[in-house]
């Protein structure tokens, strides 16, 4: 069918229009032709031959708007095919998205929880060592007070004076000054109280059982920022510690 | 680089010096000779918490001395303890925690003591109701 401009309702209404005027025209041209002779010899047959054509050109029409009734409730039909898919595809798209959150959250803590046994197993330490340091520490009244502890005991939950003083650190008489309460280790040694052979060894010096433990290494260098941890500066601890040839400077 | 037996004596060393933080009074007497306001001291003690870890802090003896250590990674505490009362308050705290456990059992003994009171006394009433 050749593009046209009009609708084809506007075709039918326009053919329609046309037969009743060519009708309205046969009636009156034979209502004249009773009271008198044809005006016009050729003009009945012409008008006659107007309403065959515009009939068939009407019934052309009827025909086409069948068929564009007929395409029309084709497309219906398939549109709402379409539109019953789209909604298929939404359900399946909002199930998809269900069971990836599902999984994601599975997922994620299966993770966690593979991050908290791996963590555990870092921090694993046989009972035995756990008991055997238990009792080192309870046994020695360091985390527990001995059940007859009175006020005026001098044992205490931290080495005391006199437990420092006898310690290596004791032995280095570095600093000269007087410590409050006494509690600068090497002043006695320095003062000539305590001789060596009779200082006490205490076992929080452990000097046995560390036989062998290294400490973590460092640069010499306390005094800089430490751009990892172990690089510091010890220039303060060199005056109270290893060096036994280091002389007595004080640090202030 | 430091000889083996440098690193070990370093290893007793710092061991005794760590500990030896377990003590408020020393910490006291650090503070106030100016050690904690140093720069190099305060990375020292930063160095030390390596006794944190299992395979180093099984040599504490004192373990109160961890927790101090720690405590004196902030500045806040640093300068507190220059303060006498403050160590003191310490002193005392740390005490009456350490006693922590022994109160315990002492109160666990008077409450068995009591309650074996009470059962002694109660099989006589039974008897008594018994011949009645």
């Amino acid at each position: 069918m050749a593009a046209s401009d009009k609708s084809t309702k506007e075709r039918l209404l326009s053919v329609l229009d046309d037969l009743e005027v060519l009708a309205r025209e046969l009636i009156e041209m034979l209502a004249l032709s009773r009271s008198q002779k044809l005006p016009q010899p050729g003009e009945d047959t012409q008008v006659l031959e107007l309403l065959v054509q515009r009939d068939k050109e009407f019934q052309e029409l009827m025909q086409v708007a069948v068929e564009q009734g007929r395409v029309h409730q084709e497309m219906q039909t398939l549109e709402k095919e379409v539109e019953k898919r789209d909604s298929d595809i939404q359900q399946l798209q909002k199930q998809l998205k269900e069971a990836e959150h599902i999984l994601a959250t599975a997922v994620y803590q299966a993770k966690e929880k593979l991050k908290s046994i791996d963590k555990a197993r870092k921090g694993s330490i046989s009972s035995e060592e756990i008991i055997k340091y238990a009792h080192r520490i309870s046994a020695s009244n360091a985390v527990c007070a001995p059940l007859n502890w009175v006020q005026g005991d001098p044992r205490r939950p931290y080495p005391t004076d006199v437990e420092m003083r006898s310690g290596m650190l004791g032995h280095m008489s570095n600093l000269s000054t007087n410590g409050v309460n006494g509690h600068l280790p090497g002043d006695a040694l320095a003062a000539g109280r305590l001789p060596d052979v009779l200082t006490p060894q205490y076992p929080w010096q452990s000097s046995d059982v560390s036989m062998g433990m290294l400490p973590p290494h460092h640069g010499n260098d306390f005094g800089l920022e430490p751009p990892g941890h172990n690089k510091e500066n010890e220039d303060d601890v060199e005056a109270m510690s290893t060096d036994s040839s280091s002389s007595s400077s004080d640090s202030d | 680089m430091e000889t083996e037996e440098q690193s070990r004596n370093r290893f007793q060393i710092e061991l005794e010096f760590v500990q030896c933080l377990a003590n408020p009074n020393y910490l006291n007497f650090l503070a106030q000779r100016g050690f904690l306001r140093e720069k190099p001291f305060v990375n020292y003690l930063k160095y030390l918490l390596y006794w944190k870890e299992p395979e180093y802090a099984k040599f504490l003896k004192y373990p109160h001395c961890l927790h101090m250590l720690e405590l004196l990674q902030y500045e806040h505490f640093r300068k507190e303890l220059v303060n006498g009362q403050c160590a003191k308050f310490i002193d005392e705290q740390q005490v009456l925690h350490w006693q922590h456990y022994s109160r315990k059992r002492m109160r666990l003994q008077q409450a068995l003591a009591e309650q074996q009171q009470l059962q002694q006394q109660q099989p006589s009433t039974h008897s008594n109701a018994a011949s009645k």
